[in-house]
């Protein structure tokens, strides 16, 4: 043969088409666990990185800025300390002017938890070569993540059209809602941190339901059946999984401390 | 191929039953703990107190996640501490950064003041 590997030297062309065994040949398997499965937990490692930065960004920024002393019925929105969150997101949809601290942000994680325990029926349905219990919990899944991202785009497009009252800033002019230059909430970094936590969240989440849709039809073409295992479904499955488990810091470390 | 003409896949009868009973104890831990967090947010003051009770569910729920859904709990030891050592460096960061955030605060207000 030709086209003989570097790293097989001692492979004589007849033991080529055999499976590698040996220790230092690739035939040792650590881990126990398949190549795709590995990578996977590596990409989500380096994807925690990053999360963490953004959270860990969000507790310098906190702790840079004043913190609110007063009472929690006294508490009004100013750009001079950074704001109560359950002050800030109190407000739920159809429900206009009434509130509501966290109560919206409280459906949405059980939304997201409840999209995590349906991936996983999925994946316990691929074990068993289930095809339409994997379709079936595939399904519920693809509409639970939907159902998140459309909350969180309701949370955003309230968040940047801001409440009636607005807030008086040092220039004297009243602002409404949110951008990136300032907001009626409190310091801008506050809006800001807003922002790219929650949307790079919710572009994961987007991405995991792109990666839903596409296994939905592969499993119906049937693809993993004859490939004989469902481990697509649950690669992706842990990606859903910890987009979920970021979601549970997020929750933590922007609306409950 | 006269078995294909049934709508019924060939393999139906080897199909095992769901065994998915850990899957709704592990949902209702977080459901739980979910709810024990809302709890505190409202019969407690904020501090560090309530904040530390925050984190420490907050991990108790991430213990959840990764180890039943993920499957981490069931994976060798290598890959258990290939994931966790990484990921408790981080921890550093967070309290190394969140006083300096504090430091910087200060400084900022003895300028003005």
């Amino acid at each position: 043969m030709a086209t003989t590997s570097t790293t097989q030297t001692l492979s004589s062309p007849s033991t080529q088409e055999q499976p590698r065994t040996g220790t230092w040949d690739g035939g040792n398997e650590p881990f126990k666990a398949s190549y795709g499965k590995l990578m996977m937990w590596f990409f989500l490692l380096s994807d925690a990185f990053t999360f963490a930065a953004f959270l860990t960004t969000y507790g310098l920024m906190r702790h840079r800025h004043l913190a609110y002393t007063g009472t929690n019925e006294a508490f009004e929105f100013s750009t001079a300390y950074w704001p109560i969150p359950d002050k800030v997101f109190n407000s739920f949809p159809g429900l206009h002017g009434v509130n509501l601290p966290l109560a919206f942000v409280a459906l949405m994680t059980m939304i997201l938890i409840f999209s995590s325990v349906t991936m996983v029926l999925a994946v316990e349905a691929g074990h068993r070569m289930d095809k339409k219990d994997v379709q079936k919990w595939l399904l519920w899944t693809i509409l639970f993540g939907a159902t998140f991202v459309s909350c969180q785009a309701w949370e955003w497009s309230h968040f940047i059209g801001g409440t009636e009252k607005g807030t008086l800033m040092v220039d004297g002019t009243r602002f409404f809602g949110a951008n990136l230059q300032r907001n009626e909430y409190g310091p801008v970094l506050f809006a800001d941190l807003f922002f790219f936590i929650t949307g790079f969240h919710g572009t994961h989440v987007f991405s995991g339901i792109c990666l839903l849709v596409w296994s939905f039809i592969a499993t119906t073409n049937g693809t993993f059946e004859k490939r004989g295992h469902y481990e697509m479904v649950e690669k992706i499955g842990l990606y859903w999984h910890f987009v979920d488990l970021v979601w549970v810091f997020v929750f933590t470390f922007f609306y409950l401390v | 191929m006269a078995q294909h003409s049934t709508n019924q896949p060939p393999q139906l009868g080897e199909i095992p039953k769901p065994n998915t009973a850990w899957i709704w104890k592990t949902f209702f831990v977080l459901v739980g703990i979910t709810a024990l967090e809302f709890v505190f947010v409202f019969v407690m003051d904020p501090g560090t107190l309530r904040n530390t009770i925050f984190i420490i569910l907050t991990i108790f729920k991430a213990f959840f996640i990764v180890a039943e859904f993920m499957h981490l709990k069931h994976e060798t030891k290598g890959l258990i501490w290939t994931i966790l050592i990484p990921m408790g460096l981080l921890i550093w960061l967070l309290v190394a950064l969140v006083s300096e955030g504090s430091y910087v605060g200060e400084s900022i207000q003895n300028a003005l003041n």
